[in-house]
């Protein structure tokens, strides 16, 4: 497969990223590490005139245990010892992401702003033509819930969930300059498959922060795939506690791949803080979990298994954050 | 080029197609043309012949494509060309000794490591630079090293004993 032709612009600062970016409001792409794009625009999906490269743009890298910049490599950032034993639960999300060879290129930015995905979507062009193009890219119409307005292609990216749950922050930078927001509410709740963030266009991702309790806090990720390498998830539920002995002080639960976004459950988990999380609590969350997630069949399991198992899921999540804290 | 373009080119921030790549490949520097849409995967094979590196899925998905950059496997259908100017290319042409075959090779063809051989060049980029960066590493190391190579002869057994022997005989 061939890319067609593109303009490449390399800046090397955020500025100049930003107001290239501006200047070419709807006509470019930011790339990062490219595994996502680059496959993107080889299948012919939206692709644009002019990619703005950010392998060069100075402030945009850099790992410590309180910033990860959004061009992190996310292999690099797995083999950061000092990370690793930080956030044992970011290490578990990030192993769960695509292979080693992707993460060798893939970064923590493109990750958290991975294109959403559906199997009317991601297809050739030869047979998104074959079957009439979606709304999504080229066409019209959803071929998921057939109407007209709404896409529901699934965010499927490992990452979010995890930092959603150790209430990362995120610095965007723009032409008004720069501004941080909770990773939760860069994801619009009211959006769609299409318009999917609360970034102006030509916004730019440069860094995620971790509060400072985000290290006492006992965090996990399961992912459910077809195959145990290079798969999107099907869904993946990542949970964070913080306990003191039995007593919750603090729980936070979320869930990606199945919806247009990842989201928290805050009002399931903020009830259990200053009690017990007993088996029973567990049970009845799964369950609230459950009765909120709307999968669709738009990814290779159907959608009333998946539905099941995001109850599996946070059940078992929930219950290993529980039992690795009272072994810790 | 509009002459804008061409002026910016000059410090570096436009890649237009009369810009010019310089890259290291197997230790030979290559100083050539290359347009922004060009793969390194393309480049290497079509451009400089060097077949021994193989198209698979095109998409990230199989690493038969994996090459060095820089030490670092990465996975040449996913990279674009320009992106690497003036970083060091390794294919399986350049791990390969000028004479006969490395440690890791002589392990692969002993232990029927292969069998089609369509994946194997990428096996070998991606093992050389394992064992590269670990020199003893455990079986679940190897398992994970390669989670990103698809073979569909082989089964993977043949290929992580191939590994492991050749790490015990040491590069």
């Amino acid at each position: 497969m061939h890319l067609d032709p593109f303009e490449l612009s390399q800046p090397t600062t955020i500025e100049e990223a930003v107001r290239l970016r501006a200047e070419h409001v709807d006509g470019s792409d930011y790339l990062a590490g490219g595994t996502d794009l680059l496959p993107n625009y080889k299948m012919h999906l939206n692709v644009r005139p002019r990619l703005i490269a950010l392998g060069n743009v100075a402030g945009l890298d850099g790992i410590s245990l309180d910033r990860i910049g959004a061009m992190a490599r996310l292999a690099d950032l797995e083999r950061d010892r000092a990370f690793a034993s930080s956030y044992p639960g970011i290490g578990e999300a990030i192993r769960e992401i695509a292979t080693p060879l992707v993460r060798a290129s893939g970064t923590v930015g493109g990750n958290l702003l991975l294109e959403t995905r559906c199997f009317f979507f991601n297809q050739s062009e030869f047979w998104r033509a074959s079957l009439g193009y979606c709304l999504k890219a080229d066409g019209d119409r959803c071929h998921v819930v057939p109407q007209k307005e709404k896409c529901y292609a699934t965010f499927s990216g490992d990452l979010a969930p995890t930092l959603e749950v150790l209430d990362a922050e995120v610095e965007i930078a723009g032409a008004d300059g720069r501004r941080r927001v909770p990773l939760e509410r860069l994801y619009d709740a009211q959006g769609d498959g299409i318009h999917r963030h609360h970034m102006a266009p030509g916004e730019l991702l440069v860094a995620v922060y971790l509060p400072k309790d985000a290290r006492e806090r006992v965090a996990t990720y399961l992912k459910l795939r077809v195959r145990p390498s290079f798969d999107f998830p099907e869904l993946g539920v990542a949970a964070a506690g913080r306990f003191d002995g039995d007593r919750v002080l603090g729980l936070r639960l979320g869930l990606g791949g199945v919806e247009t976004r990842p989201r928290r459950f805050d009002e399931l988990t903020d009830p259990v803080v200053g009690s017990r999380l007993s088996d029973e609590r567990i049970r009845a969350i799964a369950e609230g979990v459950v009765r909120q997630s709307r999968p669709v069949h738009n990814t290779f399991l159907a959608p009333e298994y998946r539905k099941r198992m995001v109850g599996v899921f946070v059940r078992r999540a929930l219950t290993k954050v529980r039992d690795s804290a009272r072994v810790a | 080029m509009p002459s804008r373009a061409k002026g910016a080119a000059a410090n570096g921030a436009e890649a237009t197609s009369s810009s010019s790549l310089k890259i290291t490949v197997n230790g030979l520097p290559i100083d050539r043309p290359c347009p922004p849409e060009r793969i390194l995967l393309d480049l290497l094979r079509e451009d400089l012949d060097l077949t021994g590196t193989k198209r698979g899925c095109d998409l990230g998905t199989c690493g038969c494509c994996t090459v060095l950059v820089d030490g670092r496997p990465t996975l040449s259908c996913l990279t674009l060309a320009r992106l690497v100017d003036r970083r060091s290319i390794t294919t399986i042409e350049g791990v390969t000794p000028v004479h006969g075959l490395s440690t890791l090779q002589r392990a692969f063809v002993e232990h029927g490591a292969t069998q089609c051989g369509f994946c194997t060049p990428g096996f070998l980029v991606t093992a050389t630079a394992l064992l590269e960066e670990r020199p003893h590493p455990t079986r679940s190391e190897i398992i994970d090293a390669i989670s990103g190579n698809l073979c569909r002869c082989t089964g993977y057994t043949k290929i992580i004993e191939a590994i492991e022997a050749a790490a015990r005989e040491g590069r």
